[in-house]
């Protein structure tokens, strides 16, 4: 009896072993699609993979960033971001991408660029520089705190940029044809009946800003097209709209973030972010993610 | 001066319902500029009265024509008028003479930018009227010395606005990925520029010697005053080199710059006394820029690794000039004008708390090779007052945002071992996308011919709003 329980925790945990291996080991520069019995870890791997756009060896777009006030006047931020993606077959094996965003509008922000070197490494925070219009100097920086708003929008940093697997639990709670989100910036529903998982993820940290989050994820291409967080009390206090479009570059199929909207529950408030103009693949240099890059700039 | 007031308002508001903003005109050609008012109250610390010392309105467009990927093409021209002194009802005083030099836009200055860019992988190239920046230090110029500075109101602007822009050649080679060398022929030349006497910034040293003259003239002295500056000829060209790498994590900059300096210094070339033993004569000084060498580095470390430092960025700048023209003297009374070398450094420690509360450290030390000359002791070049061999100080900035960043608090403390030191607050609140409020309040204190105890009756309250297009 003994032996058997042994073999059958021995099997477990070789299983074991080869999912969270599989789900580690994601190759960059490939596309992964959603099969079905995947477990939640491949699932959140893939779909970490697809925001980081980590199928691709770089990418390029312009964005709007609306803020919208209760009261609905709204204030904009225009951008250029450019990245590209290293990761450890690379040569830069150190490195997971380099990040440039350069504001173009409006003018009180114009020139404003933020280099962001991001590490394999989880144990590491990104490295950052900024290009000061107001002092035309480059300025090291320590990285913005993970639960700090990005860019001043109803997003943290952590859920644009540093967010990793590593950092949730994950439990499947059900499969289901997805409700639909409404984005009110464009008053249209998206995504109604959908095919999805619905995943409750939990932060390894604690305290933290939020309790959990729940995720819908598309089925078809791993990609995030909706949560909810909910505060430390257990309360929804944010949901977060996600729409993908899938581009063909090269032959492959490209799931790619098109339009993000995240609304405060509490304030009313809300950011859309616009992606236009969307690049993959340009060839870009890693040159371009260098300090003289930012030292370019004219304004 | 209904005239001027009028002409003020007008030029204020006239773009005020202009909601467009940085635009294209074709795929090639980008504008964006602004127009900004601005207004500082003098408070004055011991009278309990206020007085308007400026009422600046300045126009500011910048243009970008981008031939290529390579090839660009950028113009940047600012005006600004100072409406305060048709404003102020207070014809011949001390501050109304000084409209001519405080009034308007200065000399060259009205052009900021006017380069040609040629950009490629390994070499970038900068052909024209520009600024170059070195260092990274808060609110403190220290390896920031290529560029001439304005300081008319002293270092209290943004640094872009109070540099003086020159002609000059800028080249970066870059031989290997994060690494650059930059190389500057600078030509042009321009000296920094102080305050008038009795401006609201000028320097003690200054409203001294110009408040001695007069004194002077009723016991039979005179006083000439000589201005000397480098020709602009390639010959008295400006050059600098610039390495710029990283270690690892570590990036850092070797830098080295030769050429006159942009700060004239006072000497004296001759003095006959009118009355035996006393300061009373005949004075000829002059006003000169001297070669000088700089040398120094930089470095910069965010530490990204788990410890105990994790999250903080280390900074660091080291310069040491050699035959820097030097003030020697007594307390308040500039005796002799020596070469000699000096050394500075800082290190500044950055950190993110509170989620986005930005806090930024630095600690500083000029030091002076020769803290005597002869009998005389190494002086303040603002204000004539006796330093320490080793001048130490402290600066603190924290910043944060509120409202999704369009409520943007600063606050600036800047703090020497004298017990000399400013408190510069600032807010913006971003109105509508082209419409941001500023306002702020400059606390200076100190001893009187501290560098910042100089304005310690100079406490200064302002508000500006700046409309975008």
């Amino acid at each position: 009896m003994l032996k058997k329980a042994m073999f059958c925790l021995a099997v477990l945990l070789f299983a074991g072993v080869c999912l969270s291996a599989r789900a580690d080991d994601l190759e960059f520069r490939k596309v992964y699609k959603l099969k079905p019995a995947m477990s939640v870890d491949e699932i959140m791997k893939i779909s970490e993979h697809v925001q980081y756009t980590l199928f691709a060896n770089d990418y390029q777009s312009t964005g709007n960033v609306l803020y919208v006030e209760k009261s609905g006047a709204t204030r904009t931020r225009k951008f250029l971001r450019q990245r590209i993606i290293l990761g450890p077959d690379s040569l830069r094996p150190e490195y997971r991408y380099k990040d440039l965003v350069m504001f173009t509008q409006p003018t009180m922000v114009k020139g404003l660029g933020i280099l962001t070197w991001s590490y394999n490494d989880l144990d590491k925070v990104q490295n950052q520089w900024l290009w000061l219009p107001s002092l035309k100097k480059v300025r090291k920086v320590s990285a913005a705190q993970a639960d700090d708003s990005f860019m001043g929008s109803d997003f943290t940093t952590e859920e644009i940029t540093t967010r990793r697997f590593e950092d949730e639990t994950f439990k499947l709670l059900s499969e289901e044809k997805f409700k639909g989100g409404f984005s009110e910036i464009d008053a249209k529903s998206y995504y109604q009946g959908r095919d999805c998982y619905k995943i409750e993820c939990r932060p390894k940290r604690d305290p933290w800003y939020y309790s959990k989050r729940l995720t819908w994820i598309d089925k078809e291409f791993g990609s995030t097209i909706y949560d909810e967080v909910y505060d430390p009390n257990g309360k929804l206090y944010k949901t977060i709209l996600k729409r993908y479009e899938i581009l063909q570059v090269n032959g492959k199929d490209y799931p790619t973030q098109v339009f993000l909207e995240v609304k405060d529950l509490r304030t009313g408030h809300k950011t859309g972010i616009v992606m236009d103009d969307i690049k993959f693949d340009q060839g870009l240099s890693e040159g371009l993610f260098t300090v003289k890059s930012l030292m370019r700039s004219r304004w | 001066m209904k005239k001027t007031v009028f002409l003020s308002v007008l030029f204020a508001f006239l773009i005020f319902p202009i909601t467009v903003f940085a635009g294209e005109i074709g795929d090639d050609l980008e504008y964006a500029g602004y127009l900004k008012t601005e207004l500082w109250l003098k408070n004055y610390n011991d009278e309990a009265h206020q007085s308007l010392s400026a009422f600046k309105n300045t126009f500011d467009i910048g243009l970008e024509s981008k031939f290529s990927d390579a090839w660009a093409f950028f113009f940047h021209p600012r005006y600004f008028y100072d409406a305060a002194y048709g404003i102020r009802n207070d014809f011949d005083s001390n501050f109304d003479k000084n409209q001519d030099k405080m009034g308007h836009t200065q000399r060259t200055e009205w052009l900021r930018d006017c380069y040609l860019d040629y950009f490629s992988d390994k070499l970038d190239i900068r052909l024209g009227k520009q600024q170059v920046v070195w260092g990274q230090a808060d609110g403190l110029p220290f390896m920031d010395r290529v560029m001439p500075f304005d300081l008319t109101t002293y270092w209290l602007p943004d640094f872009a606005d109070i540099r003086i822009p020159l002609w000059m050649l800028k080249a970066e080679y870059s031989p290997r990925l994060n690494s650059t060398l930059q190389f500057l022929l600078i030509p042009d030349f321009e000296a920094s520029r102080s305050a008038p006497h009795n401006a609201p910034f000028s320097f003690s040293a200054n409203n001294a010697w110009e408040g001695f003259k007069p004194v002077n003239r009723n016991y039979g002295g005179s006083a000439q005053t000589l201005i000397y500056r480098p020709a602009k000829k390639l010959k008295n060209s400006r050059v600098g080199l610039r390495w710029r790498s990283m270690m690892g994590d570590l990036e850092y900059t070797l830098n080295w710059l030769y050429g006159y300096s942009t700060s004239a210094y006072t000497f004296t070339d001759s003095f006959t006394a009118a009355i035996p033993d006393t300061s009373f004569g005949d004075y000829i000084v002059s006003r000169r820029h001297k070669l000088t060498h700089l040398a120094g580095f930089t470095f910069n470390k965010s530490f990204v690794d788990p410890g105990l430092f994790k999250d903080w960025t280390l900074r660091g700048e080291f310069i040491y000039v050699h035959n820097q023209p030097t003030y020697y003297g007594t307390d308040g009374s500039r005796k002799k004008t020596e070469l000699t070398d000096n050394y500075a450094y800082l290190l500044g420690f950055d950190k993110n708390f509170f989620t986005n509360w930005q806090f930024s450290a630095q600690f500083y030390q000029f030091i002076t090779n020769d803290r005597t000359w002869d009998t005389y002791q190494v002086l303040n070049a603002y204000t004539y007052g006796v330093m320490d061999k080793v001048e130490n100080g402290l600066t603190c900035k924290i910043a944060t945002d509120f409202m999704h960043e369009r409520l943007k608090p600063e606050v600036l403390i800047i703090y020497s071992d004298d017990n000399d030191g400013r408190i510069s607050l600032k807010t913006k609140y971003e109105l509508k996308d082209n419409l941001w409020l500023g306002c702020g309040y400059h606390h200076f204190w100190g001893p009187p011919r501290g560098s910042n105890g100089q304005y310690r009756n100079n406490d200064h309250a302002f508000f500006d709003v700046t409309y975008t297009f």
